[in-house]
């Protein structure tokens, strides 16, 4: 059982940075719980799909309309919900919750569950044998895409001048604002960069794992408690739960019932929170 | 002794201690003895409609979550994103007990009330520890948990199908009259909830809960047993959230958490509560009337309703931002308005 849950372990981890980043940034950044984080993963599968088999256009050429239509839609709701209604948070999650629901709904009434949808994103097919495990060799390709991309994202927010006032913003918004930062058009490349973690991971996946229109709840419900334990928005918080959250699933699966990985998370969560009522890294700014 | 006085348009009971006023000015009970009255008469009216009577049910068993809902939002300071948690947990409770043990209605009752006290004070230090975001984060996954749970156990839960065979609530002989009395023993459970809270938010606990709501630190300083009122709150409302729970399971006969415990649940509770009024558990009412009517009215339109619906709850969301209790509220205005937090602060 260890090698399964060592290699899960990476393999999992990685993956779930790539599904957590999106949400951690924009918890980061705007301090805004955005639970309409779920409809990217369907977009990203139900808008390639769509325009490979409604407008007969190939893989590629899909790839850039949907990533174009995603970053369109993620800017109408930070100008239309997030910022028309940053202070009055009440209605902005129940917004964000709303707009989910209805793109959920609407995925599902255009392509219900049956519709059985397929994305030619296999990078490469068959299974790898590692530590005695078979892995299929897709998932092995999106973990190690999952590493570099989250690599890049850290280098990107560490080193750039864009970077820079990002962190500052996530500090304080009030004293980056003093500073001359545009903190309006700072939350918004925040918001589109959110986005494209989440397209990259449904885009490696959709081969070995399951697809349908709600996809996104399940990838929410993942990236939620990889951002407390990780406060809320810290990276270095997020790539550590990451892979705390993906020892858990991996031991929880293999040792008891794959369907306790919830669970078992949520227990790991409130324990944390209990001895660390802030998460892991103590640090509420973006790094 | 009884003593009556007449005090600035009041009239003031005293007995013993203890005090009791009721203000005689008819502006301060005229339009709730008439919502009341006219809620009172909806049920006999629409007796020959059982799909409407199961729609004011339906209204009400949303008014028994989101009015205990709302107290906790007031007076833990935070949004619970899982309130569907205790519901699911007093059904499956009711539920269970009535198929296994062949326990009726009011066996199960208090079964389901020392279950939900005990899974309310298990997780009741939450509202101590985590705040804001962590809370609500916290809180939305409980009732997905649950819902996982009554998977891997479907032996027990029975899965997706859910109990059934559960003991009604009431048999009288006749569907109709059952559909009567049914929907009065709701209106019942949701005035005493309405009262109950009612009470507590204009007692000197309300004073203390407005005080939290508003700054917690800050009532901390001033002498405030700060958790102490959260955890009552939190176990107090989770209880009343069971109760209606208890009702639903006894009510329809069986009990699905795939019905009850999913996102979808969580998102009309809060909408009852936001386009109700924002926490305010007289709008509540209105939100939990205006959704499920409205969500039955677009039925007709087939499969489209299921996201026309929630288009439709977004304009309102905008166009309403106090809520619909905010139209009357501008007529009749309040000074305290609480507020719904949820950021990292």
């Amino acid at each position: 059982m260890l090698p399964q849950v060592v290699v899960y372990t990476f393999i999992l981890g990685s993956l779930y940075l790539l599904v957590s980043l999106g949400f951690s940034l924009i918890s980061g950044v705007l301090r805004v719980f955005n639970l309409g984080y779920g409809i990217v993963f369907a977009l990203a599968a139900y808008l390639t799909w769509m325009c490979m088999r409604d407008f007969g256009l190939g893989l590629i050429p899909s790839i850039i309309l949907m990533v174009a239509f995603q970053l369109g839609i993620t800017y109408a709701m930070y100008r239309g919900i997030i910022l028309r209604y940053f202070e009055r948070e009440e209605i902005l999650l129940t917004a964000l919750i709303l707009v989910a629901n209805i793109v959920e709904q609407a995925v599902n009434y255009k392509y219900p569950i049956i519709a059985g949808v397929s994305i030619p994103t296999t990078l490469a097919p068959g299974t790898l044998d590692i530590l005695g495990v078979a892995i299929p060799k897709q998932l092995i390709i999106a973990a190690i895409v999952g590493l570099i991309f989250t690599t890049l994202f850290v280098i990107f927010f560490l080193k750039s001048k864009f970077g820079l006032i990002t962190r500052a913003i996530s500090q304080d918004p009030q004293s980056s604002l003093l500073m001359g930062a545009n903190v309006t058009r700072f939350f918004g490349y925040a918001c589109l960069l959110s986005v494209i973690p989440p397209i990259v991971c449904t885009l490696l996946v959709a081969p070995v794992w399951a697809i349908d229109p709600f996809m996104g709840s399940s990838f929410l419900m993942t990236a939620i408690p990889i951002s407390i334990l990780g406060s809320l928005g810290n990276l270095r918080g997020s790539i550590i739960s990451s892979y705390i959250i993906g020892f858990v699933h991996s031991i929880v699966s293999f040792a008891f019932n794959p369907r306790f990985m919830g669970l078992a998370a949520l227990v790991v969560v409130i324990a944390v929170l209990v001895f660390k009522p802030e998460g892991i890294t103590r640090s509420e700014s973006l790094w | 002794m009884v003593r009556i006085e007449h005090k600035r348009a009041r009239i003031i009971i005293r007995f013993k201690n203890s005090k009791y006023e009721w203000t005689i000015e008819p502006r301060y009970w005229r339009n709730p003895l008439i919502a009341v009255v006219a809620l009172v008469l909806a049920p006999l009216l629409i007796r020959d409609y059982p799909n409407l009577l199961t729609l004011l049910t339906t209204a009400y068993i949303y008014m028994l979550i989101c009015i205990p809902q709302s107290w906790q939002t007031v007076g833990t300071g935070r949004l619970n994103f899982g309130p569907q948690f205790f519901v699911g947990l007093g059904g499956y409770t009711a539920g269970l007990l009535s198929i296994h043990y062949g326990f009726g209605p009011l066996q199960t009752l208090p079964v389901v009330i020392l279950i939900s006290l005990a899974f309310a004070a298990l997780f009741s230090p939450l509202t101590i520890i985590a705040g804001g975001l962590y809370f609500s984060l916290i809180t939305l996954l409980l009732p997905l948990v649950f819902l996982e749970f009554t998977y891997v156990y479907s032996g027990i839960f029975r899965g997706e199908t859910g109990i059934s065979g559960i003991a009604p609530l009431i048999n009288l002989g006749t569907i109709r009259l059952n559909y009567v009395v049914l929907c009065y023993i709701s209106l019942f459970m949701t005035l005493v909830y309405m009262l109950l809270i009612d009470k507590i938010l204009r007692s000197r606990w309300g004073v203390l809960y407005g005080a939290i709501n508003d700054n917690e630190n800050a009532a901390n300083m001033m002498g405030v047993n700060i958790n102490k009122l959260k955890v009552t709150c939190y176990i107090a409302s989770s209880v009343l959230v069971g109760i209606a729970g208890w009702f639903i399971a006894h009510y329809f006969g069986t009990f699905a958490g795939v019905t009850y415990l999913p996102f979808t649940m969580l998102i009309k509770v809060l909408l009852i509560s936001m386009l109700g009024g924002r926490a305010q558990i007289y709008g509540v009412a209105a939100g939990a009337f205006f959704v499920v009517f409205l969500e039955d009215a677009l039925r007709s339109l087939g499969a489209i309703h299921y996201w026309i619906f929630p288009i439709i709850l977004l304009v309102f969301l905008f166009a309403l931002p106090e809520g619909l209790w905010g139209i009357y509220r501008k007529h009749k205005y309040r000074e305290y308005y609480p507020t719904m937090r949820v950021r990292k602060r």
